[in-house]
């Protein structure tokens, strides 16, 4: 039995409302292996709004990242290019077909593909799987705990050798063959063999963070220069090869850092840029949406945009605290904020995913104003009134508005609020240091993989971790932590989706966290781009580079 | 006897009608900055109340504040968003008001503690030469290195997370006491090496002599004698240094390491207004305007105070001296 097998239906259903808004154009129609339907060749230069928290696939967790290293390393197993349901498949990637998944749900098996090599002409072994996976555990990674159940991962990390041996991962480099055994049964570790944080590397790869010299990977293209808080280049590779995963059309895609989107909206709309990964700023987003609508896209992406409320810290170690941020906030302000691109939402799994509760919110309508006063009565209840509380935010466009907008109802509930702006490179670092004792402030978190335990890692108490901890508000809630195990197991998710359920609806009752929508991205390319059949949005990874092409 | 030096200078200043006006524009802007509680009275709220989803009455009809698609409303010119609403739905005026003060407030507070400073540097190095001067100076151009708003950014980076704590002196991270310590470190040298320059020629006159020479502690001498005789070069400096620290602290501001949001600052009003020029221009142009007028306005004045107590022009500074 395959993990693969129990997906389809239950996603059809999940992700028909990311169809249902319309994802732009149909699903890739490239069946891999070779270059897609697109003009042939050619360079662009494409813009991120801040450096990438790393150019380095074992340590790499947000989207400015793991949008282009998706094309640069890849895992075992990963997504069909295609939009809407179609991209939540899992395919084999360097392995050659999906795991083989033992009875019991702890063993997997699988095989990487033979003759493959990186970049750089280096063969692919099967033990650089286990090499990768090392580095992700040795750099104590944000994506650490997604790789903890391994047996003899613990052990590894404890031991603090990089170059020790994981128990339960066994690799025959004659063969290829890789046997990941698992302490207990995980229903979403095939996902986990499709994150770029098991994308392989030679095991020649230094345990250190890579990102001025970032590794060769498999993949279609190559990051052949990193200047960090500049640019780096992604080159195509030659010779690529994988079934089902495109080569790629553009030969050189330059992504600079440009820190003003106005700058990049402006820059795509005069043709100086091709791409720009943020959502153009408000200012421009009408007049592109009217004069540039040819080459302009807003899509709902599976995603929660919340304000994290550290419970371990007061005023939020209280509950009332977190119920009256709960009961106050207003996500309309916020989608005004965002120039009209948020879906209100109360729930911590977004609409799409398994596991999503439909119920009436139980601090009031995500679309409607918050009730600022019973907000206040229950922080007077708490007698918290004027306590001191830090909201963090970070730099990227339109954060620290919302974070204007965050403090400001603190107070006006009754508490003292400060705010503390920081760059959006170093923000998710700094705040998930646990020694920073972040009190409260901005997070969002975009699905790694089609499946409630992404979202709900966020208060698992068993992941928290010194540092990149993903845990900011500290929850550790034994009940969550238990019902996260003992779903963590079951490898048929329809049949727990309503436990799953069940679980995002006791975190909500609790206030562990204040949710308030998910954000919707877009697409934004300039005029030499072909933006009607070239511009595939994947329902976790983005806007596919690779589907990119001119005209 | 001559007139006094200072009424002689006074006399100058006063026939400067341009400098007058200019220092007369700048006090009413500082009267504008004091009033700022009482146009929030007027317009109903506060600096940095949040009002995104709220609405006004426009000639009968309910207007969003903040348009569904995240514009703000423009100038109304009455009581309420008489300048217009920022992002977050705030009373643009009010908050260029309260701005004013932040702005204002850094500028004097850092060029007064700037002079405190230069001075001290300047007059125990010009004084007492030798190794206390050679210290000075070195210290000097090490801030002198820098380009005063490369070391401003990298100073206000530093402290805006951990604060200040410097023996008794705590600044916490993120006050404005934190901008006013780094714009006044980073004006010393422009300060302190022409009053040092003054004190090394000062010390060898006849007067610093004769005080000597009756016994007079190099303290005494100091402020006695040095200090009285510095006062129309830090005269003159002292407004131009209020203009080049407001403007520092728009540029930290700006560059996000001044004056923390949702406080208000012209620097901080500016960055965010930069964002939204095509549809609501009014959120730079406001602060913008009243940068350039309250630096102007500090600029020309100071060029009247210069002029007026030019020694060239005079022997009035000269009588004075023993």
């Amino acid at each position: 039995m395959t993990v693969k097998s129990s997906y389809p239906t239950a996603l059809a259903l999940a992700l028909a409302a990311l169809l249902a808004v319309g994802c732009g154009s149909s699903g890739s129609d490239d069946d891999g292996g070779g270059a897609s339907a697109g003009q042939q060749g050619g360079a662009i230069t494409i813009a991120q709004g801040s450096q990438p928290d790393a150019l380095d696939p074992a340590l790499a967790y947000t989207s400015n990242s793991w949008e282009p290293l998706w094309l640069v390393y890849t895992a075992p197993l990963t997504y069909k290019r295609a939009e809407g349901t179609e991209g939540a498949e899992l395919i084999p990637g360097v392995a050659t077909d999906l795991p083989e998944i033992s009875e019991d749900g702890r063993t997997y098996t699988f095989t990487i593909r033979d003759g493959l090599e990186y970049s750089d002409g280096t063969p692919v072994k099967a033990s650089d799987f286990e090499h990768a996976i090392k580095r992700v555990l040795n750099l104590e990674s944000g994506g650490t705990y997604l790789f903890e159940g391994i047996e003899g991962a613990t052990e590894y990390i404890e031991a603090g050798d990089p170059e020790g041996d994981i128990a339960g991962i066994e690799a025959d480099d004659a063969t290829g063959e890789v046997t990941v055994r698992l302490t207990a049964a995980d229903g979403s570790f095939s996902n986990v063999l499709a994150t770029s944080f098991a994308g392989l590397v030679p095991s020649s790869t230094p345990f250190r963070n890579m990102t001025e010299d970032p590794p060769p990977g498999v993949g279609p293209y190559a990051i052949t220069e990193s200047v960090p808080n500049r640019q780096f280049v992604m080159e195509k590779v030659d010779g690529f090869d994988i079934p089902g995963i495109p080569a790629g059309n553009l030969d050189t895609i330059t992504t600079e850092i440009v820190k003003s989107p106005a700058r990049a909206a402006q820059d795509v709309i005069d043709g100086r840029l091709d791409y720009m990964q943020d959502p153009p700023p408000t200012d421009l987003a009408a007049e592109i949406r009217e004069a540039h609508a040819d080459r302009y896209k807003e899509w709902p992406t599976l995603s929660v945009n919340y304000f994290f409320l550290n419970q371990s810290l007061p005023p939020f170690d209280d509950e009332k605290v977190r119920e009256a941020v709960n009961v106050g906030l207003d996500s309309t302000a916020i989608a005004r904020i965002l120039g009209g691109r948020l879906s209100g939402s109360c729930n911590i799994v977004p609409d799409g995913i398994p596991g999503h509760s439909e119920r009436e919110c139980p601090f009031g309508d995500p679309d409607g104003p918050g009730d600022v006063e019973a907000a206040k009565k229950l922080i007077e209840e708490a007698g918290a009134t004027g306590e001191k509380v830090t909201v963090w935010a970070n730099n990227d466009a339109t954060r620290p508005e919302i974070g204007q907008y965050y403090t400001g109802l603190l107070d006006e509930i009754g508490l003292d609020a400060d705010l503390k702006v920081i760059d959006g490179a170093i923000y998710f670092d700094t705040i998930g240091n646990v020694k920073t004792r972040a009190q409260t402030g901005l997070a969002n978190w975009y699905a790694d993989f089609p499946h409630p335990a992404t979202f709900l890692q966020q208060v698992d108490g068993t992941a928290i971790q010194p540092t990149a901890n993903g845990n900011y508000g500290m929850v550790d809630d034994p009940e969550i932590n238990e019902e996260i195990a003992e779903l963590l197991t079951e490898t048929d998710l329809p049949s727990v989706a309503d436990r799953w359920e069940a679980l995002d609806e006791r975190v909500i009752d609790r206030s562990y966290i204040a949710p308030y929508g998910s954000e919707e991205l877009t697409t934004f390319l300039s005029d030499r781009m072909d933006f009607e059949n070239c511009s595939l949005v994947h329902p976790l990874y983005g806007n596919d580079y690779s589907s990119f092409c001119l005209k | 006897m001559g007139q006094s030096p200072w009424r002689l200078a006074l006399r100058r200043l006063r026939r400067d009608r341009i400098a007058l006006a200019f220092g007369a524009l700048f006090v009413v802007l500082a009267l504008l900055a004091l009033a700022a509680p009482l146009w929030a009275d007027v317009a109903g709220r506060g600096p940095n109340a949040t009002n995104e989803t709220g609405t006004i009455d426009v000639g009968g009809e309910q207007v969003d504040v903040v348009s569904l698609d995240g514009v703000p409303i423009g100038p109304q010119w009455r009581g309420e968003y008489f300048l217009g609403a920022d992002a977050n739905g705030r009373d643009v005026m009010v908050r260029l008001l309260y701005g004013a003060r932040n702005s204002l407030l850094i500028g004097i507070a850092a060029a007064l503690l700037t002079t405190l400073l230069a001075t001290l540097v300047g007059l125990l190095a010009g004084f007492y030469g030798r190794w206390v001067d050679a210290v000075a100076r070195s210290a000097l151009d090490v801030i002198w290195a820098f380009p005063v708003v490369l070391l401003g950014v990298a100073l206000g980076t530093a402290l805006a997370l951990g604060g200040l704590t410097v023996g008794p002196i705590d600044l916490a991270a993120g006050s404005i006491a934190i901008s006013i310590a780094v714009i006044a470190v980073v004006y010393v040298p422009y300060m302190a090496r022409p009053i040092r320059g003054e004190v090394l020629a000062l010390r060898e006159r006849d007067f610093v002599a004769a005080a000597r020479a009756q016994g007079a502690s190099a303290t005494r001498t100091m402020a006695g004698e040095l200090l009285p005789n510095l006062a129309p070069t830090i005269v003159v400096l002292a407004p131009l240094m209020v203009a080049n620290a407001i403007l520092l602290e728009a540029a930290l501001s700006f560059l996000g390491v001044g004056v923390v949001p949702p406080d208000p600052s012209w620097g901080n009003m500016i960055d965010a207004g930069v964002e939204r020029l095509v549809t609501a221009p009014h959120l730079a142009i406001a602060p913008g305007l009243m940068l350039v007028l309250s630096v102007l306005a500090l600029n020309v004045f100071g060029d009247g105070v210069r002029d007026a107590l030019d020694r060239r022009g005079g022997a009035a500074w000269e009588a004075e001296r023993p």
